[in-house]
């Protein structure tokens, strides 16, 4: 315990000693680690509008003609046991048609000359999200499609489609750009421990030549990496959190997003960018010690 | 306490030290000397392991040190306080915290560190300087420093290289009565000196090396 104490207070010497290089080393770390949050961020809120799109998704269930009012009220229970069903509204034929007439407007005179109502009756349904919308939609509809009566189940697949499309080339720039930060984050820590390194060749020296054992000069090195990669998550995530503030004040003047509830990144991602920091912190002192031992060795 | 058997050390091309057979016992005095470059100070720093024989063996203590490992001889070197030469002192750390890094590597307690550490400077006379800066400090302050960063952690071994290089006669006498202090209460003291004055005024025994090789020896 005592030991931790020194190596804790070595690090923070080293880092005082050092202002200027891990200013410089944390800035940009903080820069990395922010876009790599605004990703997360994006992220997180295009894939929870999706998810409540698709919980108000309507999904249309059309019948056959000539069921029974028996038959209708069986399918009808049949779609409320289902537990995604938010509402369910039956629209019989008759009522379709006036709807139809009601969104054609002017034209609908062109109905008049229909002798029979060529509109199948069915029923509207709004759906909850539960998971991923595309499979659930696709097993409601295979689940709605098999019961005796219905004629055809529809949904509009397609925006769906494009929508996890568009998260999943999210999630690989994500990917790919935090990845590509992380690396860039690595090799900026272990030159800044380098650099401190250098800086203190001398009294490494010393301590060798007093019996330090050479954990015992790595270990403040591994801590200020440490210090670094934590720090600088935080002030990168307390950065993060100004702006979605700022951004959910302005929400309402942008653009038609302005119905969109924005959230921050959950607290197992603050967790992981945070872990994810301290592990670069580390890694890139454990790296840049390691070079300096291995030449010392020498 | 030291034993070297058929030792040579070669930089290069350049031969430092040959065919070197020495035994120093535990609890000796004794002193290196030889003209400059005769190999004194490579020989101290075998001893103390900085640098690895060419060829030959060394024993501290009973200890191999051609085939002690790295952690191993840091160990050791817990128990042998060294004094170089140029002091090797850390300009931005006080002379209290300069003395106190020998026993803060042991690990030692920090109520333990802060009293061995002001009791051995007061021993010194540098009580007052706790605070100051090695570049704040004599030539002779700055050596008494040197001395109590290596016998703070109260070593079995104490080696010495030029301890008085650059001290006038009353501080070098000084430094010699702080060794022989030293050696009273059992440590074993290796000086490598070139001064013949400082030699001249003891009766320790004096081992002679010249381009490498042991000529002489003195009781």
């Amino acid at each position: 315990m005592r030991r931790i104490s020194y190596f804790v207070r070595q690090a923070i010497i080293n880092i005082r000693n050092n202002r200027l290089v891990h200013f410089i080393g944390l800035s940009t770390m903080v820069i990395s680690i922010l876009i790599l949050g605004a990703f997360a961020l994006l992220y997180v809120n295009v894939y929870g509008w999706l998810q409540n799109w698709g919980g108000s998704m309507r999904v249309s269930v059309y019948l056959r003609d000539g069921l029974s009012k028996g038959e209708v009220a069986q399918i009808e229970d049949f779609i409320k046991q289902q537990l995604e069903i938010e509402s369910c509204r039956y629209v019989s034929k008759a009522m379709a048609l006036e709807d139809l007439k009601q969104a054609l407007g002017p034209q609908s005179k062109l109905l008049s000359a229909l002798s029979t109502n060529p509109l199948p009756a069915s029923f509207e349904l709004e759906v909850k999200g539960l998971g991923d919308p595309q499979k659930q939609l696709t097993r409601l509809q295979e689940k709605l499609e098999k019961l005796p009566g219905v004629e055809e189940v529809q949904y509009s697949q397609v925006w769906i489609e494009r929508f996890k499309g568009l998260l999943d080339l999210v999630k690989i720039i994500g990917l790919v750009v935090g990845g590509l930060l992380a690396m860039g984050a690595l090799f900026i820590v272990t030159n800044t421990i380098k650099l401190t390194i250098y800086s203190r060749k001398e009294e490494i020296e010393i301590l060798k030549l007093v019996g330090a054992t050479d954990w015992f000069v790595k270990m403040p090195f591994l801590i200020e990496g440490m210090i670094q990669g934590v720090f600088s998550a935080a002030v990168a995530l307390v950065i993060l959190f100004g702006g979605y503030i700022l951004f959910s004040v302005k929400k309402t003047t942008f653009l038609s997003l302005a119905v969109l509830k924005i959230q921050f990144i959950p607290f197992p991602y603050v967790v992981a960018i945070l872990g994810l920091s301290l592990v670069v912190g580390v890694l890139g002192s454990l790296i840049a010690v390691g070079r300096f031992f291995e030449v010392a060795k020498d | 306490m030291i034993r070297m058997f058929h030792v040579r050390k070669t930089f290069g091309g350049n031969v430092a030290l040959r065919d070197i057979n020495l035994h120093i016992k535990k609890g000796e005095f004794a002193f290196v000397t030889g003209p400059s470059g005769a190999g004194k100070t490579t020989l101290l720093r075998l001893i103390f392991g900085a640098e690895r024989p060419t060829s030959g063996h060394i024993l501290i203590d009973g200890i191999n040190l051609s085939r002690i490992s790295r952690k191993r001889l840091d160990l050791l070197r817990r128990r042998i306080g060294f004094v170089f030469q140029d002091f090797k002192l850390l300009p931005h750390k006080t002379v209290f915290d300069n003395v106190a890094l020998s026993l803060e590597v042991m690990g030692e307690r920090q109520t333990f560190i802060r009293k061995r550490t002001h009791q051995t400077l007061r021993s010194l006379g540098l009580a007052k300087k706790e605070t100051a800066y090695p570049l704040q400090l004599s030539g002779g302050e700055q050596q008494r420093v040197a001395i109590a960063r290596a016998i703070v952690k109260n070593p079995v071994l104490l080696l010495a290289d030029e301890p008085t290089g650059n001290l006038d006669p009353d501080l070098t006498k000084e430094i010699m009565l702080l060794f022989r202090t030293i050696h009273m209460k059992g440590t074993t003291v290796v000086i490598a000196t070139h001064s013949r004055e400082l030699l001249d005024r003891t009766a320790q025994r004096k081992i002679v090396l010249y381009r490498g090789e042991i000529v002489g020896e003195e009781e």
